[in-house]
């Protein structure tokens, strides 16, 4: 645990002592307002053309949850993909390239402590990143009476899915010396996770994979859209807890298995 | 302190290190010697537990490099060919963090750090960020970062490749210091590899040489230079000819 610390703590401040950590939580920052506004404003919009064609069904059904706060974490869901594997990209592959793996790998530390700190570090930054999403969630409420449980599931889901992506940005970082593979590595991963649901219903729209089939079943498992869109909706299930602690175990122990197989060859 | 047995090391088909065994007492100060791509980096990094070795095993203070990696490694102090710096840290954050890593208990880690500080010859830099340190005072560092645990076992990989001639004087005076100072201790054991011989000649007392992967010399310095042969000559000698025994023998 002192080594996992350790580790974990020295990450972080690299990361806050160069001029990474500021860059990327301001342009975050930045990019979330952006988005908040233009979700705001479209929230506004909707009522303005709703009131204008007395649509009062639709009024009925507008609210700030569903129609504010959920289509800006939607967005945000995508500039975080785009965002973790820059924070995770260095996490091992810095430290081979810099030659302070020998440093580690003689150390009196387990490789599970090593992965576990990085992997910590990692967190610990994804978390701040969700906070700033927080924030803006939290003026919805200075200014209107959103759900309070609906939205904090939202943050819940964007904070697991950041999680998981914070996992296997720290796998892809594990197999390369070099960060700018390892940051398509995890990019290209995400993607893939991103879009088997979609490829699931394409290949069941076209009658190559049957609805129900096993292999859409499994694709359908493997992604994170379905459940992370329904933590949006306010549906916590534990079977998605269950699959964000099983992708993230999953990624961790290829990690460990990866830096351990310096030492096979 | 030190016992390899039989360590071996391949590479698929290439041998790097051919069943090379030696033992080391503590206080003794050993050169590795060889040609570049005899296989001493590659024999430090088993004995470091970096490497696992295809074939054979050593003790470290008495533990098992494979089959109690933890307490071996505890024992060892090792400075790598690139001394493994984080160029944004200060030398004292770094040395803290090193001795966290190699389990220096909490009460301790300050005077540890401040030893080691002080036995490098850090004070008026151990503020200021690694990479912006010059090379002599960052293999420095790294030199502090091998003994911040006080670790009975120091194995140096060609410390003073890449410096300048007075950098490299500096370098050697601080081992032989370390060293001589380990030796009042009387419970440390040195390992440093290089290929330039007057280092050997300056600090070591024994010479271990290493050639294809093979030992192919181990004795006391004196020995092996006594009746004014140099130890260039045996480097030759050895080095160049397969049969170490062959036409040097006759020079004697």
């Amino acid at each position: 645990m002192r080594h996992v610390v350790a580790i974990a703590s020295r990450e972080l401040k690299s990361l806050f002592v160069s001029p990474v950590a500021y860059v990327v939580l301001t342009l975050f920052a930045v990019l979330s307002g952006f988005f908040f506004l233009a979700s705001v404003l479209s929230f506004d919009s909707n009522v303005a053309q709703a009131q204008q064609f007395q649509a009062f069904d639709f009024l009925r059904e507008l609210n700030l949850n569903d129609h504010l706060i959920a289509p800006f974490y939607q967005v945000m869901w995508i500039v975080i993909l785009f965002l973790v594997p820059g924070i995770t990209m260095g996490l091992f592959a810095a430290e081979k390239a810099n030659g302070t793996q020998e440093l580690l790998l003689t150390s009196p530390i387990t490789i599970w402590e090593l992965v576990i700190g990085k992997y910590l570090a990692a967190a610990v930054f994804v978390t701040l990143l969700v906070a700033v999403l927080g924030l803006f969630t939290g003026m919805v409420f200075l200014y209107g009476e959103p759900e309070v449980a609906k939205s904090l599931s939202g943050l819940l889901g964007l904070l697991l899915v950041c999680l998981t992506y914070a996992a296997v940005g720290t796998f892809a970082s594990s197999v390369t010396r070099n960060q700018l593979i390892a940051f398509f590595l995890s990019l290209v991963m995400l993607l893939i996770f991103w879009l088997l649901s979609v490829v699931a219903d394409l290949g069941a729209a076209g009658g190559a994979v049957g609805t129900n089939s096993t292999v859409s079943q499994i694709l359908r498992y493997l992604s994170s859209a379905d459940r992370f869109e329904q933590m949006v909706r306010g549906l916590v299930d534990t079977r998605d807890l269950a699959y964000f602690a099983f992708m993230i175990g999953t990624f961790l122990l290829l990690a460990k298995a990866s830096i351990e197989s310096v030492r096979w060859r | 302190m030190i016992e390899a047995r039989g360590i071996s090391k391949r590479y698929g088909d290439l041998l790097a290190v051919d069943d090379v065994s030696f033992s080391a007492e503590s206080g003794e100060v050993i050169g590795f010697l060889g040609p570049n791509g005899a296989g001493k980096t590659t024999t430090m990094r088993i004995l470091t537990g970096f490497l696992p070795a295809s074939d054979g095993t050593a003790l470290i203070a008495g533990h098992d490099i494979f089959e109690d990696p933890l307490a071996a490694r505890r024992a060892v102090g090792y400075l790598p060919e690139v001394p493994p710096l984080y160029p944004e840290m200060d030398a004292v954050g770094y040395l803290r963090y090193v001795a966290t890593l190699k389990d220096v208990p909490r009460s301790k880690r300050k005077a540890a750090v401040e030893r080691a500080i002080e036995r490098c010859g850090l004070e008026k830099v151990h503020r200021k960020v690694i990479g912006s340190l010059s090379r002599g005072y960052r293999q420095r560092v790294g030199l502090a970062q091998a003994i911040v645990h006080n670790p009975s076992v120091l194995i140096l990989d060609e410390p003073t490749v890449g410096l300048d001639p007075i950098q490299v004087r500096e370098i050697r005076g601080l081992i032989a210091d370390l060293t001589s100072a380990d030796q009042a201790e009387g419970a440390h054991t040195v390992v440093l590899s290089t290929h330039i011989l007057a280092e050997v000649e300056a600090i070591c007392r024994r010479v271990i040489l290493i050639n294809a992967g093979r030992k192919v010399v181990d004795s006391p310095l004196d020995e092996l230079t006594q009746g004014g042969q140099r130890l260039e000559d045996i480097f030759a000698r050895v080095t160049t000819a397969d049969d170490a025994a062959g036409p040097g023998e006759g020079k004697r």
